[in-house]
């Protein structure tokens, strides 16, 4: 909300925002990240969610509204316009001590994820940029909430410190790409359902780089997997100051780890005639790209045995259609954005290509047979605190496709799956086995976005060196 | 370990390192002017749809009504919900909504 009040400030409109307890220190960070930073806030006490009505007449009474007249009529704040603040330039030596100290020092200023990170050293960062063409002061775009700059320069500081090889330096750069990219809606990453960027990497770069895309796919262990994937997190945490309590952005309740980065394995793809992830996104097969994308929830290990298509889709429909993405749909619906994702079992995906079907008929069939109440939808959305979300209101506005509004019952069943061009599919894990598992997009906030790999000049030659 | 650096008096080695954020993206200012008196000023509602706006929104106009006569409100409903599906659309119009209405100060809720 704090978006919209600055919209308002920046045209001359004096606002105040109302926050819940809870998010008094995000919304410092918002603020901070918006330029304003003395932007008027007038604080709920407590969880709306769960107050009783009376409770929450007494708080907006006694406390919310002379809190918002304050914020009206009252100055908030004593900065001058375009206050500068001194901070280091990119090759300053900001401190010098051992790998303990180095490490207490960057845990110490958030600056690190409770792990041990390798020294960004000028040499080390030297190393990785020998693997780019671009300028290190190139920028690639911002990154909200704390809104700094993501350059080619910060990247490779912060790859460095995830125990990233030089070589990876192409992907990690095509991975800030994706987040800094205003479709993915970065700013939105602390948000309190905790979710995870996961990043997919295509083409024939993964295996150059030694990406597992086999059994174990989503488990640490592969450098290129694991050290990418943490990177991620890292970089969000430092440059998007989506670290959490006491002092950052990140307002996940719970919230998980971060993820590896997955790979596809193209070539059991390319064995059962399928068109490679990199190809439904968008892209040409063989193209190097990575994808990123929120994940939100992960579904129990699934497992689907039988030699016949129909019968493995009916239990995917089940297990990751129904009983996991069912409940997270209304979300999704909340913001008329929604992309699944799953990673299917190559021993599966033979099967679905044996039977002559494809990725866009077990999409289909996902589509047509995986359905949610209308009221239990709305239900879902509204202990979210989504509470001003109606079905029938969506579908009158063209939020929601036609399909959700055969009736206005709110007993009628709708899909899970808004589209099934939406649904993600990825080859990859066990081929000794007959597992898959979905990953939950959140919704409009990380929709999957994807970005070419550039290589430099030299790739050919650099890379044996590495 | 690279260790640029000559060893520390107990020999284990130093670093030199650099520091792993970036520049600030934006410009500092401070917010506008505050309103002497909020008799008569036309308010406007910006809502994100969340967190029990629709039970807060009414108590807040209830009460601000009782003690600033002549005050208006241009309700949530009129604007859409700034933190939804079109989200991005909405907050950028704002401005110009905001001086169709005739609106003199906002109110935005709920969350951050």
């Amino acid at each position: 909300m704090l978006r919209a009040s600055a919209a308002a400030e920046r045209v001359g409109y004096p606002s105040v925002s109302i926050i819940s307890s809870g998010f008094m220190k995000q919304a410092a960070v918002v603020s901070r990240g918006l330029g304003l930073p003395d932007m008027a806030i007038a604080e709920y006490p407590g969880v709306p969610m769960v107050d009783s009505d009376e409770q929450l007449r007494r708080k907006v009474e006694d406390e919310l509204v002379p809190a918002i007249i304050r914020g009206l009529s009252q100055a908030t704040g004593t900065l001058s316009q375009n206050e500068a603040v001194a901070e280091p330039a990119p090759r300053d030596i900001v401190f010098r001590g051992t790998l303990d100290e180095v490490n207490e020092h960057f845990q110490r200023n958030f600056w690190a994820d409770g792990l041990p990170i390798v020294p960004p050293t000028l040499a080390r960062v030297e190393r990785f940029l020998k693997f780019t063409d671009r300028a290190p002061d190139e920028v690639i775009g911002a990154c909200p909430l704390a809104n700094r700059q993501a350059t080619v320069w910060n990247v490779a500081v912060n790859g460095v410190m995830a125990g990233c090889r030089p070589e990876y330096l192409p992907v990690l750069l095509a991975v800030v790409e994706a987040v800094t990219d205003p479709a993915f809606k970065v700013e939105d990453a602390g948000s309190t359902p905790g979710w995870e960027s996961m990043i997919v990497v295509s083409g024939p770069i993964a295996k150059a780089l030694g990406f597992n895309a086999g059994q174990g796919v989503m488990r640490t262990g592969f450098q290129a997997n694991t050290s990418v994937g943490r990177f991620l997190r890292l970089y969000l945490r430092n440059i998007g100051g989506f670290h959490h309590a006491p002092e950052g952005a990140d307002k996940g309740s719970i919230g998980q780890s971060f993820l590896v980065a997955a790979a596809e394995n193209e070539e059991a793809v390319a064995e059962l005639g399928w068109q490679p992830y990199s190809a439904d996104r968008g892209f040409r097969t063989g193209d190097n790209i990575v994808t990123v994308q929120s994940v939100v929830a992960i579904s129990p290990p699934t497992y689907s045995g039988s030699e016949n298509a129909e019968e493995h889709a009916a239990l995917l429909a089940d297990v990751i259609g129904q009983r996991t993405c069912g409940y997270w749909s209304a979300v999704g619906m909340v913001y008329a954005n929604w992309h699944p994702l799953i990673i299917l079992g190559p021993s599966i995906a033979r099967v679905f290509a044996k039977d002559g079907w494809s990725k866009d008929d077990l999409r289909q069939y996902l589509y047509r047979n995986v359905k949610i109440k209308a009221s239990l939808a709305e239900y879902y959305a509204w202990h979210v605190g989504l509470t001003g979300f109606r079905v029938n209101e969506y579908v009158k506005n063209g939020l929601l496709p036609a399909a959700y509004g055969e009736s206005e019952d709110l007993e009628r069943e709708i899909p899970v799956f808004q589209r099934p061009e939406w649904i993600g599919i990825v080859v990859a894990g066990d081929w000794g086995r007959n597992q898959s598992r979905a990953y939950v997009n959140n919704h409009i906030q990380g929709p999957p976005v994807s970005k070419a790999i550039r290589l430099p000049g030299r790739w050919t030659s650099l890379l044996p060196a590495a | 370990m690279n260790a640029p650096m000559p060893p520390s008096s107990d020999g284990e080695a130093l670093f030199e390192v650099v520091w792993p954020l970036g520049r600030s993206a934006f410009e500092t200012r401070a917010p506008n002017e505050r309103l002497a008196d909020l008799s008569g000023v036309t308010v406007a509602e910006l809502w994100d749809y969340l967190f029990r706006g629709e039970d807060i929104f009414p108590i807040v106009r209830e009460k601000l009504r009782e003690r600033f006569p002549g005050i208006k409100f241009v309700t949530y409903d009129v604007f859409g919900n700034v933190h939804g599906p079109k989200q991005t659309e909405l907050v950028a119009d704002v401005p110009r909504l905001l001086k169709a209405h005739g609106c003199n100060a906002v109110i935005s809720a709920i969350g951050a």
